[in-house]
Order: C-alpha cells, then sequence, then structure tokens
C-alpha cells in the first residue's frame, strides 16, 4: 500500500483549514461513494500515458470527466466522453446551484482533481473551499492544501503506484 | 456657473499683486460650451458617477474569488479567519475582503502610473514650460481616455496638470475606502475597482501624451525603428551601463551626454523594462540616435546582473527588483538610483558634483548613490561606467560558476525538492542536479526560458546551491545567441488610420483584435508569445503589442530567420503587427476603442464614458491577453479595460489575483441587450463570456481568443469569419469542434462557406432545428435574431423613446 499521507508542505497560501491527507484506498471508496463525481483533468497529463491510462480507467468505472486547458487532446479519442472546460469557469459554475453539468444532469457533490499546474489547482480550489460546500479531492502529485482531501507531496513514479490502488479500490 | 475665468489677473491699484484662478466648477462645460462641444453626463465622475454601468457590467459577469490567504490581517482586531465566507471581527466576510484586495492591487498599480505620469510631467513642465503643446501626430481625438472620462481636451502640458488632479483625488478616494470599517459590499469594492481600472488609463495616457510631445518619441507612425533586443546582444568588451526601470526621464540625459559627447560607439547603452522601450522611441523622430539596446523584461534582471557584465546600473521606478543593489554589490557594480520611490539606503549626492560622486563609487566608498539631478545622473552614469569597466576588468570579477564549480555544485544536491516546491513554475530541478553529477548540464539548459528568474530556488536551498547562476552559466551558449528585433513603440493609432480600418472592425470583418500586454510571468517560457501572435496574425487579426510582451515577441525568428516584427507591417489593418510602445501606452489600445467609436460611429466622447463604453462591449471584438500578468499595474490596465467592456484573460499565474469576472453562458436572462432602435429586448451570444478570466496553456487561449471576439452587432460575413476561427482554432489546438459554436449562429449565412451544409445538418439532427433544403435556409432554432441594422445597448436611456 502506498502512504500518499506523508510530506504536506505548502509553499505560498495560507489558511485555517487545510486539506486532509488522504491515501488511495481510502480515497477510491470515497469516490465510489459519491453520488455524483466529476474528474476533472488539467493539461499537465498531456505526454504522460501512465496518467492518461489512470483516467481512462476511472472514466471507464464511471466518473465522468471534465478535461480543462488543452488536456481534452490527449482523452478525444479515448471514448469516455471527456468535455473540454476551461477551470475558472468550472470552478464557478460548480457553485452555482443553478448549473445542471456538464451533461445536463445537474449538480456534483464530489470533483476529483488530477493532472493541474499546482499553482493553478490552488486558486481555483480555495474558491471552491471558501464559497461551495463540494467536496474535493485532489490526486495530485503535490499536496493541494486547499482541496478538502490530498495526497501529499510524491515522487512521479510513487504517484502512478498511488493512482492504480485508488482505480483498484474504485 | 461663474462668470470669473481661470488664469491670472493683476490688480491695477495694487502693484505687483497677482491672483491665479485655478479650477472653477463648470468649467469643463463653460469651455466645452464656447467651443461648441456637447458634454456628456459624467465629466470627471467620482466614485459613484458610473456605478449604474458597472452594476450593468457586474450583473452579467460575476465576480468570482479564489482567496490566496484566507484570513484577514488588515487590523489589530484579527487575525481574522474569513474561511467559508466567514466575517471577520469588522464585519467584513470573504468576499467584501477579496474584492477590497483586489482593488488595493488596482489602485497600487493606478497610482504606480500616475505618479509616473505625474513626475515626467512636473519634469517636462520644468523643462518645456505649460504651453508646450501636446502633439501625438496626425490626430484630432489626441487624449481618447482623458477626454471621455474627464471632459478635458487637453492641448497643453498645462493641460494635463488638472487631468492628473483629478486621478489622484480619485485614487486617494479610493485609497480611504481600503480602511477597515468602510466599505462592506463585495459588489461596491467590484465597483470601486472598474473605477480604479478606468483612472488607471487617464493616468497611462497622461504620461505617454507629455513624453511623446517633449521628447522626439514616435508619433502615431507605422514605420518606427527596429531595434536589437537580448542578452546576447550587448558587447561585454565594453563598458556597459544597464538602466532598469520604467520612467526615462533621467535616461534621456544620459543618453544626451553619451551622444554630446561622441561615447556613442565606446560605451554599451542598454536597459530592462519598459525603460529600455522608451530608450528606443527618444528622439526617434530625429533618426533615433543615439542607439540604445533592449536586454529584456523583469525575468531577466536578475539573471543581467548575475552575469557581472554591467559596470553600473541605473534605476529608476516601478518593476525594478528590490535587491538589485545587494546583487550588484557583490560584483562591484555601483548602482546609482534616480527616483524617489527607490532609493534602496542610498546616500543622496543629488547636490554633489559628478567627479566626487565618481570619485567616490568608483573607490567603493559607497556601493551606489542617490542622484536627483538629472544633469549631474548624465555625466555620472557613462562616465562612471567607463572608469568602472577598466577597474573591474583589473579585479578580474567572474561571475559565474565553472563547468568543474557546476559539477561540485550539482554533487552536493540531497534531491529534497524544497526548490521545486518553492520555484513559481515548479520547475524540474532536481533531475538538472542529477544529470549535473555526470557533467551532463543540458537539463539546466533546458530550464532557461522556463525560468522567469526570481532567485526563490537560491533562497529554498538549504544547501545553498546557486541554482539560478547555474542555470544561467549551463545556458551561456544560448544566452550569447539571444538576440532578436523589436519594432520600436508607435504611440498612438491616428485618426486616419481608424477611419481606414474602422469599418471592418465594427462590422466583424476584420476578425478582431488581440492586444498582447503585460509582464514576464509566463507559465511555460518567452515562446509561447510568439506562437500566439503568429498564429493570429496569419488569422488577420490585428495584433497590438506593448510593454514586457512586446519585447518577448522579438526573442523569436522564424524559419525565414525572420522575427514577428520584421514579417508583418504595423499600420492599424487587418493583418499587421503593432507595438504601441512601454507600459502607459497600453492607453493607446484602450484610446483606439474610444477613437472607433468617436471617429467612426459620430459618438461624442467628452464626458460620456458609459455610452462610448457601451458602444465597444457591443460592438469592437478586442480581447486583451496579459499572458504573463504579474504586477499590480497588469491589473490595473486590465479592470480598465474591463469598464470598457473589453475582456482580459490572464495566464494561469493570473489566478492569483485572486478575482475574475465570468459570466454564465447558460444564464439565458444574462444575455440580453435593447435594441436601441425601440428599446426592445433582444437576445445576444455569450460572447465575450467574461471581462477576466484565466487560461492554463496557449492552446486553451486558441479558441478562447477567436469566440470572444465576437460581438452582438456582427454582420454575417463578420459572424462567419469569426466563428470559422473558433472552429478551426478549437479544432487545431483542442483537438474537436467546440460544443457551443452553434449558439452564436443565427442564420445560414453565419456558417462557414465551405462547411455550411456540413454544419446545417449537425443543426438539424443534434439540436432540433429545422432547415429549408432547397434554400438551404434556417427556418427555426436560433436564440438570436440576425438583424444588421440594430443597435445593441446596455444604457435603456439610449433607445428611442427613453430619456
Ligand atoms: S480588518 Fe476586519 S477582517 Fe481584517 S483583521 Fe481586522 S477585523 Fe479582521
Ligand atoms: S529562479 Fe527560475 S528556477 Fe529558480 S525558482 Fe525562480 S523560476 Fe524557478
Ligand atoms: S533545494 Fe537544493 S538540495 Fe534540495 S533539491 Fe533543490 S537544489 Fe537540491
Amino acid at each position: 500500500m502506498v502512504d500518499t499521507t506523508k510530506n504536506t508542505q505548502i509553499y505560498s497560501t495560507y489558511g485555517r483549514k487545510m486539506a486532509k491527507p488522504v491515501n488511495p484506498n481510502v480515497a477510491g471508496k470515497m469516490l465510489s461513494k459519491a453520488k455524483r463525481p466529476l474528474l476533472v483533468v488539467g493539461s499537465e497529463i498531456v505526454d504522460n500515458e501512465q496518467i492518461i491510462e489512470k483516467i481512462v480507467a476511472m472514466a471507464k468505472k464511471g466518473i465522468p470527466v471534465a478535461a480543462t486547458g488543452h488536456s481534452i487532446t490527449a482523452l478525444v479519442n479515448k471514448d469516455i466522453g471527456a468535455k473540454y472546460i476551461n477551470i475558472h469557469s468550472l470552478g464557478t459554475f460548480l457553485g452555482d446551484k443553478n448549473w445542471t453539468g456538464l451533461d445536463g444532469q445537474g449538480p456534483y457533490d464530489t470533483v476529483v482533481f488530477l493532472g493541474h499546474k499546482k499553482y493553478y489547482l490552488d486558486q481555483v480550489l480555495s474558491g471552491i473551499k471558501n464559497f461551495t460546500d463540494l467536496k474535493a479531492l485532489a490526486i495530485e502529485r503535490h499536496y493541494m492544501q486547499n482541496a478538502t482531501l490530498s495526497f501529499g507531496n510524491l515522487k512521479p513514479e510513487v504517484h502512478v503506484e498511488a493512482l492504480a490502488e485508488l482505480v483498484e479500490n474504485l | 456657473m461663474s462668470d470669473i475665468e481661470a488664469g491670472k489677473f493683476s490688480i491695477d491699484e495694487l502693484e505687483n499683486v497677482q491672483i491665479t484662478i485655478g479650477k472653477i466648477v463648470g468649467a469643463i462645460e463653460k469651455k466645452a460650451e464656447e467651443e461648441g462641444i456637447e458634454v456628456g453626463p459624467t465629466p470627471k465622475p467620482g466614485i459613484s458617477g458610473l456605478r449604474d454601468w458597472d452594476y450593468k457590467l457586474l450583473s452579467r459577469y460575476q465576480p468570482v474569488y479564489t482567496p490566496v490567504c484566507d484570513q484577514c490581517c488588515y487590523c489589530t482586531f484579527g487575525k481574522c479567519d474569513l474561511t467559508g465566507n466567514k466575517e471577520g471581527a469588522c464585519g467584513i466576510n470573504m468576499e467584501a475582503h477579496q474584492a477590497r484586495e483586489t482593488l488595493l492591487r488596482v489602485i497600487t498599480g493606478t497610482a504606480a502610473h500616475s505618479a509616473h505620469g505625474r513626475h515626467i510631467l512636473h519634469h517636462l513642465i520644468d523643462k518645456y514650460g505649460r504651453d508646450k503643446p501636446i502633439d501625438v501626430g496626425p490626430s484630432n481625438l489626441i487624449a481618447p481616455n482623458t477626454q471621455a472620462v474627464t471632459g478635458i481636451r487637453p492641448e497643453t502640458l498645462g493641460d494635463l496638470e488638472e487631468v492628473m488632479d483629478y486621478v489622484e483625488e480619485q485614487v486617494n478616494q479610493l485609497l480611504a475606502t481600503i480602511h477597515a470599517g468602510q466599505e462592506g459590499a463585495a459588489i461596491d469594492f467590484e465597483s470601486k475597482i472598474l473605477h480604479g481600472g478606468m483612472l488607471d488609463h487617464v493616468g497611462m495616457e497622461v504620461s505617454d501624451l507629455a513624453q511623446m510631445s517633449c521628447l522626439g518619441m514616435p508619433k502615431a507612425e507605422t514605420d518606427t525603428p527596429l531595434v536589437e533586443i537580448g542578452m546576447g546582444c550587448i558587447d561585454p568588451q565594453k563598458p556597459v551601463l544597464v538602466v532598469i526601470g520604467h520612467n526615462v526621464s533621467g535616461v534621456t540625459y544620459i543618453m544626451d551626454y553619451i551622444h554630446d559627447h561622441d561615447l556613442d560607439d565606446k560605451i554599451e547603452l542598454a536597459g530592462l523594462c519598459c525603460t529600455a522601450l522608451d530608450m528606443t522611441r527618444y528622439q526617434a523622430e530625429k533618426g533615433g540616435q543615439p542607439h540604445a539596446k533592449i536586454i529584456g523584461t523583469l525575468a531577466k534582471e536578475l539573471k543581467m546582473i548575475r552575469s557581472g557584465v554591467p559596470d553600473v546600473i541605473v534605476v529608476d521606478e516601478q518593476c525594478v527588483r528590490a535587491d538589485v543593489l545587494d546583487e550588484a554589490k557583490k560584483l562591484s557594480i555601483p548602482v546609482i538610483t534616480t527616483n524617489e520611490k527607490i532609493m534602496y539606503g542610498l546616500p543622496n549626492r543629488s547636490n554633489d558634483s559628478a567627479a566626487e560622486i565618481i570619485e567616490d563609487l568608483s573607490t567603493f566608498k559607497d556601493p551606489g548613490a542617490l542622484i536627483l539631478n538629472f544633469d549631474t545622473l548624465g555625466e555620472v552614469a557613462p562616465e562612471l561606467a567607463i572608469k568602472m569597466s577598466k577597474i573591474r576588468d583589473d579585479m578580474g570579477i567572474t561571475a559565474l560558476p565553472s563547468d568543474e564549480e557546476l559539477q561540485e555544485l550539482s554533487e552536493k544536491c540531497v534531491q529534497c525538492g524544497a526548490c521545486e516546491l518553492d520555484c513559481p513554475v515548479n520547475l524540474p530541478i532536481m533531475a538538472a542536479m542529477k544529470d549535473g553529477v555526470d557533467k551532463d548540464f543540458r537539463k539546466f539548459e533546458e530550464l532557461h526560458d522556463l525560468c522567469i528568474g526570481c532567485g526563490r530556488c537560491d533562497q529554498a536551498c538549504p544547501k545553498d546551491i546557486p541554482v539560478l547562476n547555474m542555470i544561467e552559466k549551463a545556458s551561456q551558449k544560448l544566452i550569447s545567441e539571444e538576440k532578436g528585433i523589436v519594432r520600436a513603440g508607435r504611440g498612438q493609432i491616428s485618426d486616419p488610420e481608424i477611419r481606414e480600418e474602422g469599418v471592418n472592425l465594427v462590422l466583424g470583418t476584420t476578425p478582431g483584435i488581440i492586444a498582447m500586454v503585460g509582464c514576464s510571468n509566463y507559465p511555460n517560457g518567452t515562446k509561447d508569445l510568439y506562437k500566439v501572435a503568429d498564429e493570429m496574425l496569419k488569422r488577420n487579426y490585428i495584433v497590438v503589442m506593448s510593454g514586457c510582451s512586446a519585447m518577448d515577441l522579438g526573442m523569436y525568428k522564424n524559419e525565414d530567420g525572420e522575427t514577428l516584427y520584421e514579417k508583418y507591417p504595423a499600420k492599424f489593418l487587418a493583418g499587421n503587427l503593432i507595438n504601441v510602445g512601454s507600459c502607459v501606452s497600453n492607453s493607446h489600445i484602450t484610446g483606439t476603442a474610444i477613437k472607433v467609436a468617436a471617429i467612426f460611429a459620430q459618438r461624442n466622447v467628452t464626458g460620456n464614458y458609459e455610452e462610448i463604453a457601451d458602444y465597444i462591449t457591443n460592438r469592437i471584438g478586442a480581447v486583451g491577453v496579459a499572458w504573463g500578468a504579474y504586477s499590480q499595474k497588469a491589473v490595473a490596465i486590465g479592470s480598465g479595460c474591463n469598464r470598457l467592456g473589453i475582456p482580459v484573460i490572464v495566464g494561469p499565474h493570473g489566478s492569483k489575483y485572486r478575482r475574475a469576472l465570468i459570466g454564465k453562458p447558460y444564464d439565458e436572462a444574462a444575455w440580453k441587450v435593447y435594441d436601441a432602435r425601440d428599446g426592445s429586448e433582444m437576445p445576444i451570444p455569450s460572447a465575450p463570456e467574461f471581462l477576466l478570466t484565466t487560461a492554463e496553456s496557449i492552446e486553451e487561449l486558441f479558441p478562447m481568443l477567436a469566440k470572444n471576439c465576437i460581438r452582438p452587432s456582427d454582420n454575417s460575413m463578420g459572424r462567419m469569419i469569426k466563428l470559422t476561427h473558433y472552429m478551426e482554432l478549437s479544432q487545431k489546438y483542442l483537438g474537436h469542434m467546440p460544443e457551443d459554436w452553434y449558439r452564436f449562429v443565427r442564420t445560414e449565412t453565419d456558417l462557414p462557406l465551405a462547411k455550411r451544409e456540413e454544419l446545417l445538418k449537425i443543426l438539424e439532427a443534434e439540436h432540433g432545428w429545422e432547415v429549408d433544403w432547397k434554400r438551404k435556409k434556417i427556418i427555426s432554432g436560433p436564440a438570436m435574431k440576425a438583424d444588421v441594422s440594430a443597435q445593441p445597448t446596455n444604457v435603456k436611456r439610449l433607445c428611442k423613446g427613453e430619456c
């Protein structure tokens, strides 16, 4: 089992409410229990085959995928129905009760983030943390202190291993 | 209204008594009346003067807050934890506090520009007198921002003083609202943000009008000289004098001294940041002599200093690193400060002779000097550089580590990751260190363009490894080849140019204006700017550059060895590439939009901001891009664009501004305007979708640019062109057809010609639209109607029958 709860060093932002470190098995179970999860994928996944593979696996287990930045380029041919959206807009719409989601099926309750620029996602998460009731799960390689739950700072190989474990627990 | 006039009066019986009467209430209106000019409803608006307009914008584009810190640390009640939009001890909540923070940021930027404007204006009035006419080239509307906001039509330098008085008073009022225990509503902070942004463009305009008029800068010229840029174009064998900052006032004395003393070929004069851009504009009218070279942006400051190449550094104001003196001291480079905004604790030598100062600095009695007397500065800086060059050569100063040291330093690395976490761009430094142990320094070289030269890695490293120096050392070859070309800033777009191009812009047949402005905090290196400009120019957009972005754009060459400045002409025409100038020249970009409204649509500009902004919002397809925005000035510039209805996209780092203005395309009620012909409501497309937002990568940026150039008043030809680019760019860079393209279709003629039939089929099959296939016409489906003669407006009073 991979321990993803260790290094939770942060670098610039601060708040009293910090993400709880989470292990992949727990994250996986939590995701499976979510009523309406959304996996939000960022541009850092492009060219990272191992991560793309994990995203596809998660999508195949029924989690809808929002592709931000140009991450959609890596997912268009994967037959997982990923939809492009700008992440700043997404962060905004997520907090709006009138938004019916990317598929018109209604609002989401749990958002999972993977493959984003650390400093950019941190800001989006800060908006979500302060202005919505959503559960935000960061399964990034870096500790995202503004999420509800997050992996700690990981080496790339450990990150991939952690994701694999998460997928197994879905 | 008073009959007393402004000016100087002598009273006959009282000899030697002179009374000066300054501003008189109603003076603008009276002057305008005499000149037969109509004055709009809001000359010199106060904080609440344009609040209704702001509320209109903000009802569609709602503020989105992403706090950098969840606490407020303003007062001694606190720190207060505002997480989850909680209230602090003073009662302010997170939303309002974030808006307040943004306001502070905006007025800091506005103050930086307008204080620069005030400084240069004082200086030039001292030199040339109040009556010196303002000269911007072939334009009647010479100060569009100033006139729209204040109602003043300045003709002389003296007239600009009154404009500055207004800006300063307003900034002060805005600043007061930041104080704990004042404004509590986020939306009113928002309106104040827009107010501050508007003032910024006035302050910038004053700055540039003054310097253009007095310093021989190009005046709406299209064919300005091409100048060298890059660390590689500096000849380190000569004495090197480097100036850093944004205010060229003092630097012109140095340039004159160099020229008058025949030192042009004997000294390298180079600049960083906007001072450098303005140096290349100085006396360009007279053939561009003496020459100055541009090193680059803020990102190059530390790299340049640490290279050890400068023999003397002169700083003025804004975007100058706080550690210039400390860094320079380590390499025996004297620093001269020339502006009260940056004094670095140095002794004030303004009243001493040049000889004395040179003696003291060259013997290292002091590490630098504050010189506010520009005549002295003009002599000290170049003479000291000549002297220091020899002294520093003799001292054998070597700045960067040797190859052996590079390897030794790599070995010291314990792979702790602290540098990577602290690096604003999270660059892979550890991997470079790993390879460095085996004397393979290629990974350091790869970091060079991506690195923004902040030096945080050095500070973070527990082993005191000078990471930035290692990157620079490993990149020496790259740096020596860093030689580009920039077209010197041209100043305003002239009235005749607007007349020629305005109609295409308004009808939408020129697909749009992309204004790439701002600083160098790019997510992925400088080349991205080149890629964006290149793509959009090929597609016939007008691309306008300014400030650091204008510089960085010149760093790349195409396969024919040309920079984009060499490849594309610089008129205000579709497919042209324009460098307006330094940061303060950004006012000419908004000024152009105002001019289009004034000249092409015959709108009254004077004190008529709301109507002009409304016109621009609905008709002019312009999008601002501040891809590397980092400073308070950048957010002020953006906010000024926003109040005029011009959307701005910043790079991912821009999310740290902690606020965006984003519309909701699915909220149909928000996307409506009035038709001014009869006041009826008409649905409009959700473009621009935002007034301020971020993009993650340039691939995402491309379709965002095209889409957000769409405006309600596009005619079919224009909409078709814009839509074609939107679809093509989306396919090219995101690999798919955009989901929402059909929302922008009003009639079959809006559809790209080559794909019309195919798209009609999709509209029928996937969106349930009715199509008459015989005539290939859309019968029903679109939310909007196509009506070229409609007059979209957000302002009810502008509708016929309303008042
Ligand atoms: S200004 Fe208000 S919110 Fe901020 S620290 Fe003081 S009491 Fe708390
Ligand atoms: S100097 Fe360069 S490598 Fe170092 S922290 Fe700054 S951006 Fe990163
Ligand atoms: S902080 Fe220093 S020791 Fe740690 S990884 Fe970076 S260079 Fe190596």
